[in-house]
Order: C-alpha cells, then structure tokens, then sequence
C-alpha cells in the first residue's frame, strides 16, 4: 500500500511545491539591498518604468531595488483586492481616485501617510481624491489627466474660423464647418459612453454647474441635478448633437481618434492622455478648453495615479523613502516628460517638453479646476451616478431624451440611493 | 471478503486525484459562492444577513430592473443561436455528407469551422470593422441602436460558432449505415426524401444535445459582449447578458465599486436558474 501511494504523494509534492515557487514574489533580500514592488494599472508603462524611472531612483538611493509589477486596467481593482487579501500585495500599490480607494481605505490596505514630506508638497485638493473620511492623506498623487477639445489647425485656418471662447461662439464655429461640407466638424460617436460624460458633460458641463460649487452640492445634497445650472450643462451637451457624423451610434472611442488623425474632422473633444495618438500622423493639432459661461472658465483635472503604502508591507523603510521621492522635481519632472499627457499635482515648478502638453497645461492658468462630475461618493451605490450618465448620455444622442427628462432620471436613480453627505 | 476490500481500495486511489482536483477547484469555489451570498462583507468583519441579499436584488428597482433585462437578453441571445445556427449547420451538414462537393470536402470542413477556432476578440474586431458605418459596408450603426445591437452581436458569435453544431450533425449523418440508405434507395426514395424520411429522423436525437449545449454555451455567454462592448454593454444595456451584469457587479466597473455579495447572489440565481 504504501510503495502504490508513493508516487502519488511525491507528485502532490512536488506540484505543491512548483505552485508555491511560481507565488512568491521576488522579494529576496541579496546582501544589504531591499526590494519593493510597485502594483500599477499601467502595463504600457513598464519600459519607461524599467529604463529610466527606476534607474534614477536606484542612483540616488543604495541599498533599495524597485520591482515594477503592473496588472491590466481591467483586471487591476479585482486582482489587488484578491492580492491584498491573501497577504501577497505589492509593497506600494498605486491608487484608483476616489470611491474605490475610499473602500480600500475602509478595508485596511493602507498605512495613513501623514507624517511623510512629501505630503506638504501638495494642496488640499490635490490630496482630496485619495483622503479618508476625517481628510487623512493616503496616497502620494502622482498625476492629474486633463480634458479639452483638440483641433485640425489646417482646417481651422481653411474654413476660416478662431478658437472659441463661449458656447454660441462654439456651435458657429461647429455650424460653419458643417456648411463648409467638406470636414466633419467633431469627431465625436456615442457607442462609447464612458468617453460621453468624461470628454464632453465633464468637459462642458462645470461652466455651468460652476465645478467645485455644482460637485460638492450635489455631494451634500444641496444640490440638484434638476437645478437650471445642471439642466443648462446637459442642454449644452445635447445642443451639440447636430454637428456629429453620421453613424455616430456606432462610432468608437479609437474610430474617433482615427477620424481626427486622418485629418477628416475638426474637433476631438477627448483626454490629454491621448497626445501622442492624436498627433501620431503629423497633424498640426491644438486644444482649446471648455467654453465659458459669463466670462469665467472652468477646467476638468481629474486625478489619476497615486501611490499608496500596503499596511501589510515587510519593506515599509523602504517604501517610504520611494513615496518621499515622488514628490520630488526630479521624479516629476522626468514622469510628466516621459508621459505626455499626464501633470503633476505637485507645487513644484514643472516645464513640459511636448508642445501640446505645453498647451494643455495652460488651460489650467486662469480656470478654476474641477475633478469629473460623478465619481466621488455619487456612484458608490446602485445605480452608480458615474454609469448612469454614460447611458442617458448615450440616450440623449441616440432616442432624443431631452435634457430635463434626462436629469430628472439622472436625480430619481441618485435619490433612490444615496444619502447627502452633508 | 479480503478481495472486496482490496477492490475498493484501488478504486478510491484511482478516484481520489480527480476527486481531489474537482473538489479544490469545483466543489468547494461554488460552496463559498453560494455561502457568501448569504453575507454582508462591506464592513470590516462579515456579518450573516440571511436572505437579504436575494431580497435586495429582486425589490431594489436599480438592481432588478438590470436583473430582468439581463434575463431577456440572455434567453434572445439563445433563441438566436438556436435558431439560425440549426438550420445552417444542418444544411452545411447535409452537403458535406451529400456527395456533390466530391474531393474538396476535407476543404470545405475545414473552411467552415476554422471561426470557431478564432479568437473572439479577433472576430468581435474584425466584424466591428466590417460593419462600421465609418469604414466598413454598412451605413447603418447596427452596433449603435438598441434594436438592432444584441441580434448583430449573436450573429457575429453564430458566425464563429456554426462549425460546431455543423461536425455534430455532420458524423451522425456520416453514422448512418449505408444499407439502409441502399435499401431506401432500392425503394424508390429520391434524395430529398431519404433526407427527411431516414436522415433526418436518425439525427434528430442530435438536436437535443446541441440545443442543451447551445443553452449552456450562451446562458454562459460574456466574452463576444465583453470583447465588443466592455462590462457595461450599451447602448442602454441593450446588450448586457448574464455574464456581464454578473462581471460588472462582481469585480465593478470604473465608475462602479465592486460588490461582492450581490455578485455572489447574481451568480447563485444564474446557476439555479439554468441548471
């Protein structure tokens, strides 16, 4: 009995014994040196991590090796929450913005870093979108991602029109293009939602609900989204339904880039993050922001990426050292080059290499910064706000839902819910 | 007596790895899944809240409402495949058993179930493009309007997987003993009615597996939706079947935060109602 079992046993082992192997991460200490593990969403980010971010922090810091180990966007939230749980997540996990860090707050995953530096270098609304309940700081920002509306120079200066300023100036620059017949005036589709509210309700809308004073009130129930302010901004969304190409029910977010590169359209309404693509195919491209509303602009900035320490972490030393770093000119300055696209949230002083960028980053001198609409607190709940208004903004491209009818849906399903935190 | 014994204990060793594996990987995931339907793991500690869950995503007009959409949708996902994917694959069957395409046969087969093999998210892509009003044939934004965007994508996904009911039907009509047919033949059958009066009846107990695998295949469904139209399938969820509303509650989308509880009580009510 015992020589028929062996083989079998011997197996279990071994297999056990391979699995176990494959799990641990390589967190060996080789001489006097430490290794720490960043977790991170950005998988097209790993040769810029590699070669020149991690090197520069390595120079400057002896004795501590960082381990860059990301995780596809999609699959990022589920696989730290399984990481963290069963004990073996990264030492330093970057932070979603918001509601879903806000919940790993609550569930323990990080270590307060008040007492840290680095914190001093940021405002208080830079920190807010990663602070606890009582404003503790827990992430170190990292960067904020802008949205604006890029144009075709060559089409503006071949139809004849100027950037513009507000919203009637905006629908006769849109009307004049379509008149012109030959270039589709925005390049804008609703088959997908999420880029309905965060590149054109977020981007148009704070001028009229008045960004921090709308977002917060609707926060502590001050506010409602069948106010006049709320309903303008949808109205001025809605008012731009005209000008979208044909088929636009079905035209993707990656169509829309592409029928802006090829240079078959005017206007991209769309994130900073997507420099790089827009002027893949040498266009010479500029962005202008939201048009404003009796003179006063508003400006999406939306926080990003941050850092946060893993309450669990053996290399807690060494991870601080590396959250201290991020908040240094020398780490921004080579992030924010390196990714154009993305800003620092920092007070440092930063200059941008990419031109856009450049541009980009001065749409945020003389306007007053607002994060996207919903996704603090609003959609922590079914149905969440954030999901809902990509669907009635898709329903009020594609079925005509009026903009009172669409906030008053919005406002019942927020109602049915959420209890003011005020 | 001894012998028995004996018998039974070789038997339990030969069970036991499969057991072992079945029991880590089946039994014991779906156990828990139905067990922490049954809690409220928000807080920091997991409390027993009995039936709660269940009762929530049946009277909570957000979450029912999604619920019986996904309901619809599932079963038109089905009714499509099972009715156009049958009858396709039976005619593909029935002229590759039927002699007129001579040696190209083997090249044919092998034509027609290539799809299936493909990966979906190549042909979600690759159809996306053909039938995009930008730059593919079509004008008309069939992905776009609710009418026309969960029929689109099924026939997108009977396309790849109409191989599959056709090889089941093709080696039971390969099945058939040629005598029979010889004798129909002798009878004075033509070929349509050999098809229908001896073909036809000797593969039709066929139809009952494919149509149970079919149910299994979409009830299952997520990928082609998943692939075409992310976790929160529009427009207006038109799309959203089980398995993304599943997905979605679950993991959480971006602007959702994941629940794990009412996922749990999502998967628990899918399983029992498609078993």
């Amino acid at each position: 009995m015992r020589s028929k079992l062996a083989p079998i046993a011997v197996l279990a082992v071994a297999t056990l014994g391979l699995g176990l192997a494959g799990c641990s991460t390589g967190g060996g200490d080789d001489g006097d040196s430490v290794t720490i593990s960043l977790g991170s969403w950005r998988t097209e980010d790993i040769a810029m991590w590699e070669d020149e971010i991690i090197p520069a922090f390595e120079a400057s810091h002896d004795g501590i090796k960082v381990e860059y180990a990301p995780t596809d966007t999609n699959d990022y939230n589920a696989a730290i929450q399984s990481q963290v749980e069963g004990g073996t997540g990264p030492d330093l996990i970057m932070c979603r913005p918001f509601d879903v860090n806000r919940a790993w707050i609550g569930d323990g995953y990080f270590d307060s870093l008040a007492d840290l530096d680095a914190v001093g270098k940021f405002s208080e609304t830079a920190l807010a979108a990663w602070t606890g309940d009582d404003g503790t700081p827990y992430c170190i920002p990292v960067a904020s991602v802008l949205a604006g509306f890029y144009y075709n120079k060559a089409i503006f200066d071949e139809v004849g029109v100027d950037i513009p300023t507000t919203q009637d100036e905006f629908l006769d620059v849109l009307k004049t293009i379509k008149d012109d017949g030959k270039y589709a005036p925005l390049a804008l589709g609703s088959a997908d939602g999420w880029q309905l509210g965060y590149n054109v309700l977020y981007n148009i809308g704070p001028a009229y609900w008045k960004g921090e004073e709308g977002r917060l009130g609707l926060i502590d129930g001050s506010k409602k989204l069948t106010d006049p302010d709320f309903v303008a901004a949808f109205a001025a969304y809605d008012a731009l339904k005209p000008y979208l190409p044909s088929g636009y029910e079905s035209l993707t977010y990656d169509d829309m880039s592409q029928l802006f590169s090829l240079g078959q359209a005017a206007i991209l309404p769309d994130g900073s993050w997507n420099i790089n693509q827009v002027t893949s195919t040498g266009l010479d491209v500029g962005v202008f922001g939201a048009p404003a509303v009796d003179g006063k602009r508003y400006q999406q900035e939306m926080p990003d990426m941050a850092f946060g320490l893993n309450a669990s972490s053996k290399q807690k030393e060494a991870a601080t050292e590396f959250l201290e770093w991020l908040a240094t000119p020398e780490f921004e300055q080579l992030y924010v080059n390196k990714l154009p696209g993305f800003f620092s949230m920092s007070s440092n002083t930063i200059s941008y290499d990419n031109p856009l960028a450049t541009e980009f980053a001065a749409l945020k001198d003389g306007a007053e910064l607002t994060p996207r609409l919903a996704l603090d607190r609003l959609s922590a709940g079914t149905p969440p706000l954030d999901d809902e208004i990509w669907r009635i903004a898709q329903l009020m491209y594609n079925s005509d839902l009026s903009p009172e009818d669409a906030t008053a849906e919005l406002q019942a399903g927020l109602d049915s819910w959420y209890t003011p935190a005020g | 007596m001894n012998r028995t014994a004996a018998r039974y204990r070789n038997l339990i060793l030969f069970v036991l790895p499969a057991l072992l594996v079945y029991t880590a990987f089946a039994v014991f995931p779906l156990v828990n899944s139905v067990g922490l339907s049954f809690f409220d793991s928000d807080g920091p500690t997991d409390v027993f809240v009995g039936a709660e869950n269940y009762v929530h995503l049946f009277t909570n007009p957000a979450t029912s409402g999604r619920f019986w959409n996904a309901l619809g949708n599932s079963v038109e996902f089905f009714l499509i495949h099972l009715i156009v994917e049958l009858p396709i694959g039976l005619l593909m069957a029935a002229l590759l058993t039927s002699g007129v395409l001579r040696r190209s046969v083997g090249i044919y087969r092998t034509l027609l179930f290539i799809p299936a093999t493909l990966s979906v998210v190549i042909v979600g892509f690759v159809w996306r493009l053909i039938i995009s009003p930008l730059w593919g044939v079509v004008a008309f934004p069939l992905l776009g309007t609710e009418a026309t965007a969960l029929p689109t994508i099924s026939l997108m996904s009977v396309w790849q997987y109409v191989g599959i009911p056709m090889v089941f039907l093709y080696t039971a009509l390969l099945a058939i003993p040629n005598d029979v047919l010889e004798a129909a033949r002798i009878d004075g059958a033509g070929g349509w009615t050999q098809f229908w009066r001896i073909k036809f009846p000797l593969i039709a107990p066929q139809f009952g597996l494919i149509t149970i695998l079919t149910f299994i295949w979409t009830f299952n469904g997520f990928d082609i939706v998943y692939a075409l139209n992310g976790s929160a399938p529009g427009p207006n969820y038109s799309t959203d079947i089980f398995g993304t509303l599943f997905y979605r509650t679950f993991f959480g989308s971006s602007g959702q935060v994941a629940d794990q509880d009412l996922g749990a009580t999502i998967a628990t009510v899918i399983s029992r109602s498609s078993c």
